[in-house]
């Protein structure tokens, strides 16, 4: 019985194939297909939806049938409309171009608007960069940060030509974010735009500029960029500037020849904008641009000595070290002794490589030429950049000082948080911290201090996991 | 050294040292393409089977003769389909022995079996996509133990030829139900169908789960079905 109905079935199946093995049922099976997707496309149910999306997106190629997925697009709701740009976007056909800039000339829907204006990155033309230029500045947040993305993406010659000469008329909202877009599109062939905007009177202007620069200028820019350095103001901007042209001089690996170009480039500005530019020379680093500033450190003129001090102190390592000890020992004049003091500290704890002997070596030797309470605290402060249980024992005698017990009690807890000094010295550091905890006035550090010797961790405040 | 390994299987379990066995493991990677070789090995191995062995012991056994049995193995581990014990390993040998004999018996175990064992033979048979199972696979169809009924079911799915999905469509009542099973077979056989090149007889089975009479999930399941027998076709 039930094998004359098995093999009617399969009858049925093969008849099925046969009927589909010809030519001209190949090509309706393929109408069918599309239209199967178009029906789809129009769904209420998101995931058929999605599943014809999909197609859209990998399936059916040619520009024909690219038009004819884009036509559904008025079709739709608006949540239909921003999938089924998205998934134009990622077919990536251009056929479809016309059909997102009749929707973006109709729709009022801040949504569809950001959808369709992000699809022209991948769609567009460079007929489309006013439109794109234009959304940077104008509509919904959404709508700008989607015209950001389709600048970057947009393909076509002479692109980043076209941008950059926009530049000149933009307002400076629309300008800084051009020229953000110009430095990840890496136009680095634009550089005279860069360096126009560097010296811009609107700040943003100016820190997009920088910041454009810092990613993708090169050696023979840094001269001209010391002048985007002085036009900044001072404070975040300049400091923004200045590490700017420090990332360009880091393209420059040998750091002889990175300090001789860095000089070279000073040397072509005039000397009271050149002392305004010392700090600079501490973010760059480096044995020629040390004898450089130590020179104007030690000179004879009293103002720039602190100006060389301070770039010193703002030295990447600790190899600027021994000059500002020297300074320190030697100086007369009781501020600039100060000013190298805080600054020998700084570089003698700065954590470059060096080990924690050696950084505790040089804090000893800054605790032997600390004068007053204040500086004394400095440098217990810092021994806490050494992580070494002789760091522990160099703190110590200090809780039993009523001017710096608080601080040696929190420098000893943050020596105490890292388990490798911790574990091999147990009994030493628990003693430590049983001292800790007789003495300090500051619950978080006895809760810490307790905690360490329970051998348990301890979590920074806002921090994911201590150590 | 291959001897001692053989009387130490007698008394092998899981918990010994396995380094008491690596002479047979070194047996079976020198004897191959070394056809007698390879016999004499399968012989001892059939010889250990007959014999008195722990359930461990036997199931490495079994294991060997994935990688060596032949059909001569068929008869021992057949004859090991009933047994509450070692019919798993029997099975999970037999469906790996690249050998008609070992489908023709799990077919004939088919009749000869009952309860889980009568399930495993009916899923081993699906597992090795034995075109001759189709029919009596589809008999059990109509079975009134529904178990046995979705293990025929499944089986009809994983062997995924024209003439399973026949048989799963015949088996799919009008109002289907508390068939889902049957639904996950046909879908399963439209996948394979497609996958072994044969897009037409996979949408004719997708077409069949589309309509709206059938629960969503299934209509999805045959609209994405059918869209990747479109791109295939067009």
């Amino acid at each position: 019985m039930t094998r004359p109905i098995l093999q009617c079935g399969f009858v049925v199946s093969l008849l099925l194939v046969l009927a589909a093995g010809t030519s001209q049922a190949g090509d309706a099976q393929s109408d069918q297909f599309v239209q199967r997707i178009v029906k789809l496309i129009g769904d209420h149910d998101k995931e058929f939806r999605a599943a014809g999306l999909e197609q859209v997106r990998t399936a059916a190629r040619g520009p024909a049938f690219t038009q004819l997925f884009a036509a559904q697009l008025t079709k739709l709701d608006a949540g239909g409309q921003i999938a089924l740009l998205a998934a134009l976007a990622d077919r990536g056909d251009r056929a479809a171009r016309s059909a997102v800039l009749e929707l973006l000339g109709s729709s009022h829907d801040e949504d569809v608007r950001a959808a369709a204006v992000a699809s022209l990155g991948p769609l567009g033309t460079p007929e489309d960069l006013p439109l794109l230029i234009k959304s940077l500045s104008a509509g919904s947040k959404a709508e700008q940060a989607a015209a950001r993305r389709s600048l970057i993406e947009i393909r076509g010659d002479g692109i980043d030509k076209a941008l950059a000469a926009n530049l000149l008329s933009e307002s400076s909202t629309a300008k800084g974010a051009l020229l953000e877009v110009l430095a990840t599109r890496r136009a680095s062939d634009q550089s005279p735009v860069f360096l126009a905007a560097i010296l811009d009177e609107n700040a943003r202007v100016r820190r997009a500029a920088m910041a454009a620069l810092g990613q993708i200028g090169r050696p023979e820019q840094i001269a001209p960029m010391l002048a985007g350095v002085l036009k900044a103001r001072k404070g975040y901007e300049r400091d923004a500037a200045e590490k700017n042209l420090a990332l360009v001089c880091e393209r420059i690996e040998n750091a002889d020849q990175r300090g001789a170009a860095l000089i070279e480039a000073l040397n072509t500005v005039d000397q009271s904008q050149r002392d305004q530019l010392l700090s600079l020379l501490g973010r760059v680093g480096g044995k020629k641009l040390v004898d450089f500033v130590a020179a104007i450190a030690t000179g004879n003129d009293g103002a720039r000595r602190q100006l060389g001090i301070d770039a010193l102190s703002k030295w990447p390592d600790a190899s600027v070290a021994e000059t500002l000890f020297e300074i320190a020992t030697h100086a007369s004049d009781p501020a600039e002794r100060s000013q190298a003091f805080r600054g020998y500290v700084k570089v003698a704890a700065a954590r470059d490589g060096r080990s924690d002997k050696e950084r505790l070596d040089r804090l000893k030797q800054a605790m032997k030429l600390a004068k007053s309470p204040e500086e004394i605290t400095l440098v217990i402060n810092r021994v806490r950049t050494a992580y070494d249980v002789d760091s522990v024992r160099f703190v110590l005698p200090y809780v039993d000082q009523p001017d710096s017990a608080q601080i040696a009690c929190e420098t000893i807890v943050e020596i105490a948080h890292h388990r490798e000094v911790r574990d091999p010295n147990k009994a030493e550091v628990d003693k430590a911290l049983d001292k800790v905890i007789a003495t300090s006035k500051d619950p978080v550090v006895v809760e810490r201090a307790n905690r360490y010797k329970r051998g348990e961790t301890w979590q920074r405040p806002g921090r994911g996991s201590g150590r | 050294m291959l001897a001692d390994a053989f009387e130490a299987l007698k008394t092998f379990n899981w918990g010994t040292n396995l380094n008491v066995l690596s002479p047979i493991e070194d047996a079976v990677i020198a004897t191959h393409g070394d056809a007698a070789a390879s016999q004499e090995l399968e012989n001892r191995l059939i010889a250990a089977l007959k014999g008195d062995l722990s359930r461990d012991a036997h199931g490495y056994v079994c294991r060997k003769l994935t990688v060596i049995g032949t059909a001569a193995a068929v008869p021992t581990l057949a004859g090991q389909l009933g047994s509450k014990d070692h019919s798993h390993m029997a099975r999970y040998a037999l469906e790996r022995i690249n050998a008609p004999e070992a489908g023709a018996a799990l077919l004939e175990a088919l009749g000869a079996t009952s309860g889980s064992q009568k399930i495993g033979v009916i899923t081993s048979l699906g597992s090795r996509r034995d075109a001759a199972a189709v029919v009596p696979l589809a008999r059990l169809l109509r079975t009134d133990d529904p178990t046995v009924a979705r293990a025929a079911a499944v089986a009809l799915g994983n062997i995924g030829t024209a003439e399973s999905a026949a048989a799963l469509q015949m088996a799919l009542p009008a109002s289907n139900g508390d068939k889902q099973y049957v639904i996950d077979a046909l879908l399963a056989c439209a996948e394979a169908l497609l996958a072994s090149g044969k897009p037409a007889e996979s949408t004719a089975i997708y077409q069949s789960l589309s309509g709206e009479q059938q629960p969503r999930l299934v209509r999805l399941a045959a609209t994405r079905g059918l869209l990747a027998c479109g791109r295939k076709q067009s």
